[in-house]
């Protein structure tokens, strides 16, 4: 074996990638149970492709056969019902994980210097994510599948001057349509999930440049023993492969859990409206995004002008990527963060949940009011984020990371 | 604080499960029991004999009855299959359950072309297509003598009124009905057999239904399991960092 192994690592450095990245590749010994969201990311990354290839086999990207071919998966196909509630089910749950992720590097400041540009790719990552599920969602041509994308696409109308233009550039017709639909799988089978490779790869990249940070915001690559290896840092092989198989399992159980007794989640993972079949001349009676565009779709109804609630809405996700330069203060932990921090972190995260929960519901006044105060502390976050950050009053830092088992 | 996340998880994660239904009248519960064959057996045949000519179930195989009914192919044939294919000869067991119906035709005759019911127990859930069928009543302003309390001026006639009979609203508010005549069954023998029917029309709308459960019980067994020898050895592997 070893002789086999040296005839390869004379062409291929197979075994210093592993020392590198795995087994001497030396992570904090700290992380906590916000720490398995990345691993759980890629593994539905992973999922989404090997399930996204077998229903592959037997769609057909047609207007005229496409809502048919989803129903021969989900009925003709072996075990195709299962490959199905696999991807509808992990398209959710992929937005879970992202969205519990991102807040994880809010918590322990992640995104601070020196992984800025792991905060900026991991951004990157999140926006082609929801056009990815955006154009995946029209592929089973229902009801909302149509009326849903027709609604976003007809925002870019909004833009004064091109924006007619774009839309229709975008749809390839004036409605949605054939084209649309085409289109769409292509993107969504081909383009975006090699540009997200791609940036996952420079995701990793970035990460195992700096190394991770930890519920404690300090570098561990400040300590080091007389061998120049972290003292709080441990191999990620085999101490994170075995915690992370753990934390897979237990998120399995949930995951399968769903995809083979709820499914439907409610009509909130696959909504009621969309096993009727995309019909141009109907509109539904509610048209709601599906649940994880949800609080931004909010934000952009709490805005009475059109064009004014598209630029807001973009603005809510790109005010995103300034957030290592919003946030000025070096500690990076809230454990050690001024109070000002937590109660405005606080804040912002009943706000984004609470704009997802009025972003599910038709617009009534009152729910549209509600939804304007949440946008105002959505942004208001950064605003004050900004200021308190400047000069704020931190907890003195532990010199070296703390177990809280 | 992990407390506190967890608790976001789940408010995120729960919407309340409840779908506003934009009639004024209260759906009527349906005991769902897909485990009944017989009662699905009994579905299908009300459906293949009242419902199939207008209403298609056109993802839905025949032949998917042999294993999901217990019913053989000989049955099946004889008793529930009763249209020709393009070649005028007997539809085929492996097909699709579509019907002859001229679509130009049944668009002359109700206005719109009847939809196909094969996903309809998804779309609008068991309770409402219950409700539904027990609603209508003879109203002879409709060009068809009869309206629907759940769907107003539903452009469907009452099909089923020779087993069910015909009933007139004793108030404007469509709360209580008195019965003119009488069908071939009791009110009782009625709502069971549109119990068997909306049941057969749950099964239709996902036959997966019929083994997702009982496998998903063994996968999330197996994994529960898993789960905790994953621990063990988590907490092995994890002895000697202090």
């Amino acid at each position: 074996m070893s002789k086999f192994m040296a005839w390869i690592d004379q062409r291929l450095p197979v075994s210093n990638f592993v020392k590198n990245h795995l087994s001497q590749y030396y992570a904090p010994k700290n992380f906590n149970f916000f720490y398995f969201f990345g691993a759980l990311a890629i593994f539905i990354f992973i999922l989404q492709i090997v399930t996204g290839i077998f229903l592959t086999i037997n769609y057909k990207p047609d207007a005229d056969q496409a809502f048919a071919s989803v129903e021969y998966i989900m009925r003709d196909v072996e075990w195709g019902w299962l490959i199905r509630y696999m991807h509808s089910t992990g398209a959710s749950f992929f937005f879970i994980v992202i969205y519990l992720h991102m807040f994880r590097a809010m918590l322990y400041g992640s995104y601070k210097n020196p992984r800025e540009l792991l905060w900026i790719f991991g951004m990157l990552i999140f926006v082609l994510l929801m056009a990815e599920a955006f154009m995946g969602y029209l592929l089973p041509w229902g009801q909302m599948s149509y009326w849903g994308a027709q609604v976003i696409i007809s925002l870019f109308g909004a833009i004064p001057f091109f924006g007619e233009s774009l839309a229709l550039w975008i749809r390839g017709d004036y409605v949605i349509s054939d084209a649309t639909l085409n289109r769409f799988f292509a993107f969504h089978v081909i383009a975006l999930p090699l540009l997200l490779f791609a940036l996952i790869y420079l995701h990793l990249a970035a990460l195992h440049t700096t190394g991770s940070n930890n519920p404690d915001g300090i570098e561990i690559k400040q300590t080091k023993d007389t061998n120049g290896v972290p003292l709080d840092g441990i191999p990620f092989h085999p101490y994170y492969t075995v915690k992370d198989i753990f934390g897979l399992s237990v998120f399995l159980v949930i995951f399968t859990f769903v995809v083979f007794f709820l499914p439907e989640f409610g009509g909130y993972f696959l909504e009621k409206d969309n096993f009727v079949p995309a019909d141009p001349l109907k509109t539904p009676e509610h048209i709601v995004p599906v649940w994880y565009f949800t609080p931004f779709y909010a934000i952009l109804r709490a805005i009475p002008d059109k064009f004014g609630g598209v630029l807001t809405m973009g603005l809510a996700i790109f005010v995103l990527f300034l957030l290592p330069w919003i946030d000025r203060c070096k500690t990076k932990s809230i454990r050690y963060r001024s109070k000002e921090y937590k109660i405005i972190l606080s804040l912002f995260a009943v706000s984004f949940v609470g704009l997802g929960f009025i972003g599910m519901n038709p617009a009534t006044p009152v729910l549209t009011w509600i939804g304007r105060i949440f946008t105002l502390i959505y942004f208001g976050f950064f605003i004050a984020l900004y200021f308190i950050s400047k000069n704020e009053k931190t907890k003195p830092l532990p010199d070296r990371v703390t177990m809280h088992e | 604080m992990n407390k506190f996340i967890i608790f976001l998880f789940f408010l995120f994660t729960f919407p309340q499960f409840s779908f506003g239904a934009s009639s004024s009248i209260d759906l009527r519960q349906v005991q769902i029991d897909l485990s009944n064959t017989s009662s699905l057996q009994r579905g299908a045949k009300i459906y293949v004999n009242n419902c199939l000519g207008c209403h298609t179930l056109k993802y839905q195989r025949y032949v998917k009855l042999v294993d999901h009914l217990g019913l053989d192919k000989s049955t099946i044939e004889q008793n529930l299959i009763f249209t020709t294919d393009q070649n005028g000869e007997k539809t085929k067991i492996g097909s699709l359950m579509i019907n002859a119906v001229n679509k130009s035709h049944s668009k002359e005759a109700f206005g719109v072309m009847p939809p196909d019911l094969t996903l309809i127990a998804r779309s609008r859930g068991p309770d409402w297509l219950y409700t539904f069928l027990l609603s209508f009543y003879k109203d002879e302003s409709r060009p068809l003598g009869a309206n629907n309390a759940l769907y107003p001026n539903v452009n469907m006639p009452h099909v089923l009124w020779w087993m069910e009979g015909v009933k007139e609203p004793v108030d404007s508010e469509l709360s209580n009905f008195k019965y003119i005549s009488s069908g071939s069954m009791s009110v009782n023998e009625y709502e069971k057999s549109i119990q068997d029917l909306v049941n057969f029309l749950t099964y239709v709308s996902e036959p997966a239904k019929l083994e997702r459960y009982t496998i998903g019980f063994w996968v999330v067994l197996f994994l529960v399991l898993f789960s905790f020898v994953a621990y063990l050895l988590k907490v092995e592997y994890w002895k000697d960092v202090k």
